[in-house]
């Protein structure tokens, strides 16, 4: 009888441990394929700020997000280079980071990318925040970064044709390219002065994010084959500041532990006493 | 336990009714967890205000729990009775962290997929004849216009489709333009994403809006070729 016990203890044992696996790498799966949001993880040491390099960066998993050529209104193309974006973000009590990362086979003085956001409650439709006929939409900010000049331009747009460079510049980005590989960080005071026209990062609130990349090679005639609306876009996705730890809820169910302990009591007792 | 038989099994069943059943109702559809809940508390308090409405009902439903939770000399039900004694406040802890512990996801926004049209947009009939050529033009404008994301297959998978969300419509679904009428495909491609009310979520869709660069009569014709590639027929009422 033991030794089967045994074996069927083992046997048992072995089983949950597949279920559990598959459990835990199906899960894991599922999320590497269907990235719906942009995590910053709260960081205390020191942001990479300015180092798409930064050790700090492998310790934080890339969301990843789609991208399609920009075909919504003209001018439009067809087919794009960058096919994917990973996404990465950390922050700490005054700053948000974000390092954006996509293959490119070639490094371009054009070569450029964007992060668009909602800003405020209003929703704004992902193509530059244009109007939307039965819905009052509000507008977007764009950090946008080109590899020829360097650095980041905060831009802002309510519809087509508005796209332009604010008058406060609050953003800085930093590109680095290596085996045809992109990697630009972006960072900005989580607040600033112009809630009209920044995107505010409330840590735990969640946000409409939207990515733009454009490969500046150019075709046989000299010509730049991504500019301007030719470009490689993706839909809204979210992004999130984590909210700090809050421990609350734990308490709430101590305390309704209790309370439900002490009902029995009393009620055992009275019961006891009637009797 | 006999006067106690009747209330558990009323509340399995309505609990696997709400759980199982209803949803499953046309027009209807999966209650929250916070409402079967309140529910079955309502079903609770019903079951005790009948069994303690006289007297002698309410000794029988009375008397077994007490003898479960006090009596003695109740053998395999002492067991029990500190099972039960230990987990409920731990289900009723579990409850109040379930409901108070601030979610991990981003918010869910429910979509319309199919808002319905403003009213000048219903019921117009397609006034371009439906012959051979103009199902071949509207194919042509099709491919040229419409496959770059709807895909030369009609089946919503085109080489631009995989960054949008939501995902261009499949016309070979038989849910999408089959149960639709050609008045409707005439709005959704004139107005395009923009052009939808809030509970389709208009900011989100990447349909352009064609009317600013398409005639009236090639969207008809484009209508006519999605029809018939994607081997469907618009809706009617007849």
């Amino acid at each position: 009888m033991k030794p089967a016990g045994q074996m069927m203890k083992q046997v048992l044992r072995g089983g949950s441990a597949v279920i559990a696996s598959l459990i835990i790498g199906g899960a894991s799966l599922t999320f590497a394929q269907e990235s719906v949001a942009v995590r910053a993880a709260l960081v205390t040491g020191g942001l990479p700020l300015d180092d798409p390099n930064a050790a700090a960066w492998s310790s934080v998993s890339p969301a990843s997000f789609p991208m399609s050529p920009q075909v919504h209104w003209p001018n439009r193309i067809q087919e794009v280079t960058v096919k994917d974006v990973a996404v990465r973000a950390l922050y700490d009590g005054k700053q948000v980071v974000f390092l954006l990362e996509y293959a490119d086979p070639t490094q371009d003085p054009d070569d450029g990318a964007a992060l668009e956001f909602m800003v405020g409650d209003k929703k704004a439709h992902f193509a530059h925040g244009q109007p939307m006929l039965q819905v009052e939409g509000g507008p977007v900010n764009i950090w946008f970064w080109k590899n020829k000049t360097g650095k980041a331009v905060d831009m802002s747009a309510k519809g087509f044709g508005t796209l332009k460079p604010q008058a406060h510049q609050d953003v800085n980005a930093k590109g680095a390219y290596s085996n045809g590989t992109w990697k630009v960080v972006f960072s900005r005071n989580l607040s600033t002065d112009h809630p009209e026209e920044d995107v505010q990062i409330t840590p735990g609130q969640f946000i409409s994010i939207a990515f733009a990349v454009w490969d500046g090679r150019k075709d046989a005639a000299g010509e730049l084959v991504e500019k301007g609306s030719q470009k490689a876009v993706s839909s809204w996705w979210y992004f999130r500041a984590d909210a700090p730890p809050d421990y609350s809820s734990y308490m709430y169910a101590a305390v309704a532990i209790a309370l439900a302990w002490g009902f029995q009591f009393v009620l055992i007792r009275k019961l006891k006493k009637g009797q | 336990m006999g006067a106690l038989g009747k209330p558990i099994i009323l509340m399995v069943t309505m609990y696997l009714f709400l759980k199982f059943v209803l949803p499953n109702i046309p027009g209807s559809a999966p209650l929250p967890s916070s409402l079967i809940f309140l529910y079955l508390l309502l079903t609770v308090s019903g079951i005790v205000i009948y069994e303690t409405l006289s007297g002698e009902s309410k000794d029988a439903f009375w008397g077994p729990m007490q003898g479960f939770l006090t009596g003695e000399k109740i053998g395999g039900l002492q067991a029990l009775r500190y099972g039960v004694l230990i987990l409920f406040p731990l289900l009723v802890g579990w409850q109040t962290y379930g409901s108070t512990a601030t979610s991990d996801l981003p918010p869910t926004e429910g979509r319309t997929i199919h808002p319905a049209p403003p009213g000048e947009y219903t019921g117009l009939s397609n006034p371009v004849p439906k012959t051979p050529d103009n199902i071949m033009q509207g194919k042509g404008f099709y491919a040229a216009f419409c496959s770059p994301c709807h895909g030369g297959n009609f089946d919503g998978k085109g080489p631009a489709a995989r960054g949008f969300n939501p995902p261009p419509a499949n016309f070979a679904d038989p849910t999408t333009i089959a149960m639709l009428q050609e008045s409707y495909l005439f709005w959704r491609i004139k107005k395009g994403g923009v052009g939808l009310p809030i509970e389709g979520a208009p900011w989100r869709s990447a349909m352009p809006r064609w009317e600013v660069e398409l005639p009236d009569e090639w969207i008809w014709k484009i209508i006519m070729g999605e029809y018939d590639g994607a081997h469907q027929s618009p809706r009617t009422w007849e």
